[in-house]
Formats: C-alpha cells, structure tokens, sequence
C-alpha cells in the first residue's frame, strides 16, 4: 500500500471508531499514530515526537486563549449580566407581537460579545428568558426554538472559541477573523428576529405582547448593561489595536467579567470552583480533540493527501462555486452528528489547501477570512438541527414539561433563516470582508 | 472488583476535582499575571512619554509623572510573563484531563449509540477506557522522558532563566493524576459489564 492509500483507508477506519462512540479526540490520535506506524515502519519518530508534542500542544501561546476565553464566559454566567441584557432588550422591543422573543435574541447577541461558547450563552439566557416567555404566553415550541438558536450567537459573536481553533490552524490573523465575524454575528440576530416576526404572523397565537415603556426606563435598563459594552470593547478592541495580544484579551475579559461577578456578588467560594470545574471539563474535551488533531494531521501530512488532494480537485476543471457548495453542505450534514471544534480540526486541515487552490476571485488572506466565517456559520446550524443539537438539549432540559418534538418544530424557522444567511453570505463575500477592508 | 471500584468512587472524584481546581486556580494566576503585566507596560509607556504637541502636551505633562512615580515603585511588564503563560497553562490544561474524563465529558458520536444492544455500549466502553488509560499511560512516560531530556541538556527558559523541566515536572502532576483516574475509569467500565448494570451515556453529547 502506498503512503497516499494508507492516508485515504484512515478515514473510514476514523469515521468507524468515532460512529462507535469513541471519544473524538482518541480516535484521532490512535488512528493517527497507528497510521505514522504504517508509514515509517517503526514507533521511532513518533514515540520521540510525543516526548514533547504534549506539552508543546498544551502550553502553546496561541491556544492559551481558549481556557481563558472559557473561564472568561464561566464568569460571566454569574454576574447577573443576562438579566440585566434581557430587561434592556426587552425596555425597548417587548411592546411589539413576538416582541419578547425578539427581546431574548437580542439579549443573547449582547452576551454572545462577552462570551465564546453557544453552550453556556444557551444554558444563561435560557434560564432567564424562559421563565418570561412563557410568562407572557408564548407557545413552548417558539419559547424554546427561539432560545436555542439565540445561544448560537454565542460563538458566532465575537469573541469564539471555534474561531481561535480555525486561526490557529489556518495561520490567520485572530483579530481579522473576530472582525469578518461581527457582520455575519449581526446578520444572524436579525434574521432570527424576522424569523420571530413571520412565526407570530402564521400562528397568532404562539406569542404575547407586553405594556410599552416609557423612555426614562428604557435608558435607565440600557444604563445596566455598560460593564458588558466595556467588557467586549476593551477585549475586541483590544486584540484589534495591538494593545495587547489574544490571550492577553482573553485574560483582561476574564478579570472584567470575574470583577462584574464579583461587585454583584455572585462570586461565592461554590460557585467559583463551579465555574473552574466546567472550564476544566471543556479544556480538556477541546484539548484532547487539539492534541488527536496534531497527532492525526501529522500522520496525514506525511501521507500527502492534503496537498495531492488539493492538487487533484483543482485540476477537475469544475466550478470552485461548486467544490464550495459541496463543502459546505457536507459541513451541514456532519454537523447533524458531530460538534463544531472536532468537525473544523478533523475537515480543515484538508478541505483548506483544496479551498486555496481554487479561485474564487479573492487574495488569499481575504478568502481565508471568508471561508472561515462560512465554515463557522455552518458548523454552528449543526448546535440547533436535530438529532444531536446540543443547544435543543441544553434548552429543552429546562423545561420539563415541553416535549423534544416542539422544540424540533420551534427551531425549523430559525435553521432556515441560517441556510438563506449562508447563501447571502457565500454568494456575496464582501459582506464578511468589508469590516476587515474598511480597518485597513 | 465491583465493590473495590464503587468503594474507591469518592476518593477518585476528590483527587479528580481538586487536581482540576488547582489547575483553574493556576488559570487564575495567569490572569493576573497578563493583566499586571498590560497595566505595567501601560505605565512604562506613560513614564516615557515625549513632551508632544497640542492637547498631548498636556495629557502628556499629566501621565508622565503618574508613570515615572509608578515605575519607580516597581511597577512594569511581569519579566517573562509569556513563558509563565504557558507554562502555567499547560499544567493546567494536564491538571483539567482526569476531571473530564472521571465525567466521561469528552466529545463523542453517540447517534449509533441508541440503536446498539446494551451489551454492545458496555463492551465499546471498556475498550475506549482501555485506549484511555493506554494513552494517559503513553502520555505520562513519553513526558517523564521529555523532561529527562531537557534535564540533561539543563535547557533553562529565555528570560527567566528558571530551568525548562520544572514546567514539565508541573505538568507530570496532571499526567500521573489522568493515569491514576483512567485507570479507575476502566475498572469502572468493567465493573458495569459484570455487573449488567445502567449504560451510562457520556455527559457531553453533540
């Protein structure tokens, strides 16, 4: 068997052991080390690789960010900030049919700006909004569909954990990407609110209204939110300025969002070690996957796939319009069964060089930034389609009493408006990159 | 073996948990270490500005003696705090495996999981625990020799010149941990097979 063979059997031999539910990030590396071993004919390079790659992979500079991005949102579940988003969001939108809803959707893209993971912004706002769409009457299916796919914006608002793990693998610039993202992020609020507006319309009875507010309590509800606006500008701002580096940011947003927990006593002995055990649980299920990726890209490496892949379809002659189409709805599908970080470090690596091969009219560094952002879009609709959407759980264990079926059915309207985003987006990069162009 | 597995649950948990809450207090550290360490180049900064021209002349006149009072008390960048960073991570990021493992938090494909017969899941368990504990095993010696390695070239970090395995030596506490804890879990694995017992699904399904 040929290097390339070995490196093309590793697939369904991966894709077996992870449908047999072995850990993601163990697979990759048995596969990857058994592969090398194929390879090389002996245990030698990779025996001495592994004196060092583990702890180089987990005292890496660049991957510092993510525990710290993760404490950083562990923090700000405890600072009473959801609540303080949803009353602001809801001052100034609630009066309107569907209004509240559109409320928690807001109120989730302010604190996906503080926060990097979609589990956590879900489990936070779902445990605040909740109680209050129902309270006002909206149908479980809509109240639950609605916050799931809120939680999204957790990751696809800047600051996100996926993003860092794409920068890092693709060698781009985090705070470009954190950038590329925020338009989409934007586009992504306001396209579940009209998502929220039709819903209402088709089934009138799926949501009620609330009084309207006078403005001296508008302001009075929006004044409250301030520590996350200084929270989010001093962490993206100051990534984007060069003040300090990413996990520089990650570590000043985790100070900020500790001291706002901290003023509003919600750090306590308890739930601080709370928040320490669920950082450490998600560091570990991200770095494991980190390190299974760096041993079983390795191996790919030294089998040449990437590269003669990437050599194979840019000479086939068919549209790159289509390869990305193609690409993006294998992402889709995937996404259905596998979570966002392990999918972006199991594809990348070898969907990126055939990507970059192909022309699609863009310099480099502007295509990487785009297909970064698709990539992240579209990993991320996988959080909310069943049967594995993690944020259809998360939301759905809330709320005993409604059945997972009408939380399937509450969130149809929200994966739509994220199949037409992805579309707009894809047909028209500018979109993504004009933020980037416009700082430049 | 079953009553020696259950016996032993709460003490595996402790270690488990305080290992992990050690490795976030250290998360801790290091946010404090980045955050004095902006604010000390922030002052060394001002301590040096220039006299500038119109309104910075007098911004200027007012930060500078704030500096230069600061940086005489010692304040400035934390000297090395990059290598810290990554020292302190990776101790931490070792120190954080057992706790996630012990909770069978780690991301796997459970779509097939539901279709399969119960003893199909118990047996796939006690293999995917034994590859586990294979790997923390492989992990803890090749990183014990890692750290021989760099002992004996006595490798010391950049700036701080403080030698480079007492990172490693760090991380070693995590790395045994994870093989005492994965060890542990097999046994769970096992006990569950003899026993017939519930199929636990993992805690962090995607």
């Amino acid at each position: 068997m040929s290097n390339f063979e070995i490196g093309l059997w590793s697939f369904p031999v991966l894709l077996a052991m992870i449908f047999l539910r072995i850990p993601i990030g163990l697979a990759m590396f048995i596969v990857g080390i058994g592969g090398n071993y194929l390879i090389t004919g002996s245990t030698a390079m990779m025996f001495g690789q592994l004196k060092h790659l583990t702890y180089s992979t987990f005292s890496s500079y660049s991957l510092s960010i993510v525990p710290l991005f993760l404490l950083m949102g562990q923090f700000a579940t405890l600072g009473g900030m959801s609540t303080a988003l949803f009353k602001a969001a809801e001052a100034w939108l609630g009066h309107r049919k569907g209004r509240v809803a559109m409320a928690a959707i807001g109120a989730c893209a302010g604190f996906g700006a503080i926060c990097g993971s979609s589990l956590a912004t879900a489990a936070t706002m779902g445990q605040v909004a909740l109680p209050e769409l129902r309270r006002y009457g909206y149908s479980p299916a809509l109240a639950t569909g609605t916050l799931a796919a809120g939680g999204t914006l957790g990751i696809l608002i800047p600051p996100s954990v996926v993003l860092v793990i794409y920068a890092i693998l693709t060698e781009q610039n985090i705070a470009k990407l954190f950038i590329a993202a925020f338009i989409p992020g934007i586009l992504a609020a306001i396209g579940y609110m009209i998502a929220i507006s039709i819903y209402v319309r088709i089934y009138p009875n799926s949501g009620g209204v609330r009084e309207r507010q006078p403005y001296r309590e508008r302001f009075a509800a929006l004044i409250e939110v301030w520590p996350v606006m200084l929270v989010f500008l001093a962490v993206v701002g100051g990534i984007y300025t060069g003040v300090f580096t990413p996990t520089e940011a990650a570590a000043v947003g985790a100070a900020g969002t500790f001291l706002i927990a901290f003023a509003n006593g919600g750090m306590t002995g308890k739930s601080f070690r709370e928040s320490v055990l669920a950082t450490a649980n998600s560091t570990a299920m991200i770095f494991l996957i980190v390190f299974g990726a760096a041993v079983y890209n390795g191996f790919l490496a030294l089998s040449q796939v990437p590269q003669l892949s990437a050599e194979y379809v840019a000479g086939m002659g068919i549209s790159p319009w289509m390869v990305m189409a193609l690409v993006l709805v294998l992402y889709l599908v995937f996404g259905c069964v596998m979570d966002s970080l392990s999918m972006i470090l199991l594809t990348v690596p070898i969907f990126f060089p055939i990507m970059m091969a192909l022309d699609f009219g863009l310099p480099a560094e502007d295509f990487a930034l785009w297909f970064g952002i698709l990539v992240l879009i579209v990993v991320e609709v996988g959080l909310i389609t069943p049967p594995v959407g993690m944020n259809l759980f998360v939301i759905n264990s809330m709320a005993k009493d409604i059945p997972i079926s009408q939380t399937f059915r509450g969130v149809l309207p929200f994966v739509i408006t994220d199949l037409v985003r992805v579309v707009i987006l894809t047909a028209f990069p500018p979109i993504t990159l004009f933020l980037v162009w416009a700082f430049h | 073996m079953k009553s020696a597995i259950s016996a032993s649950e709460a003490q595996i948990r402790l270690l488990a948990k305080w290992t992990a809450i050690m490795g976030g207090i250290v998360l801790v550290l290091i946010t404090a270490i980045s955050v004095a360490s902006i604010a000390g180049r922030a002052l060394y900064t001002m301590a040096n500005l220039g006299d500038g021209e119109g309104w910075r002349v007098m911004a200027n006149a007012i930060l500078r003696p704030i500096g230069s009072f600061a940086t005489s008390l010692g304040a400035g960048p934390v000297p090395g705090d990059y290598g810290l960073v990554e020292a302190g991570t990776a101790f931490a990021v070792f120190a954080f495996l057992p706790w996630c493992h012990f909770n069978r938090g780690h991301a796997a494909v459970e779509i097939l999981a539901g279709m399969f017969p119960g003893w199909l899941n118990r047996v796939i368990d006690i293999v995917s625990n034994l590859l586990m504990f294979g790997v923390a095993l492989l992990i803890a010696w090749r990183l014990y020799l890692g750290m021989s390695d760099k002992m004996s070239y006595s490798e010391t970090t950049l700036i701080l010149q403080y030698p480079v395995w007492w990172s490693y030596a760090a991380s070693m506490f995590g790395a045994v941990v994870f093989v005492i804890v994965s060890a542990w879990c097999l046994g769970r694995a096992i006990a569950d097979f003899s026993d017939q017992g519930e199929y636990h699904a993992s805690e962090a399904v995607h």
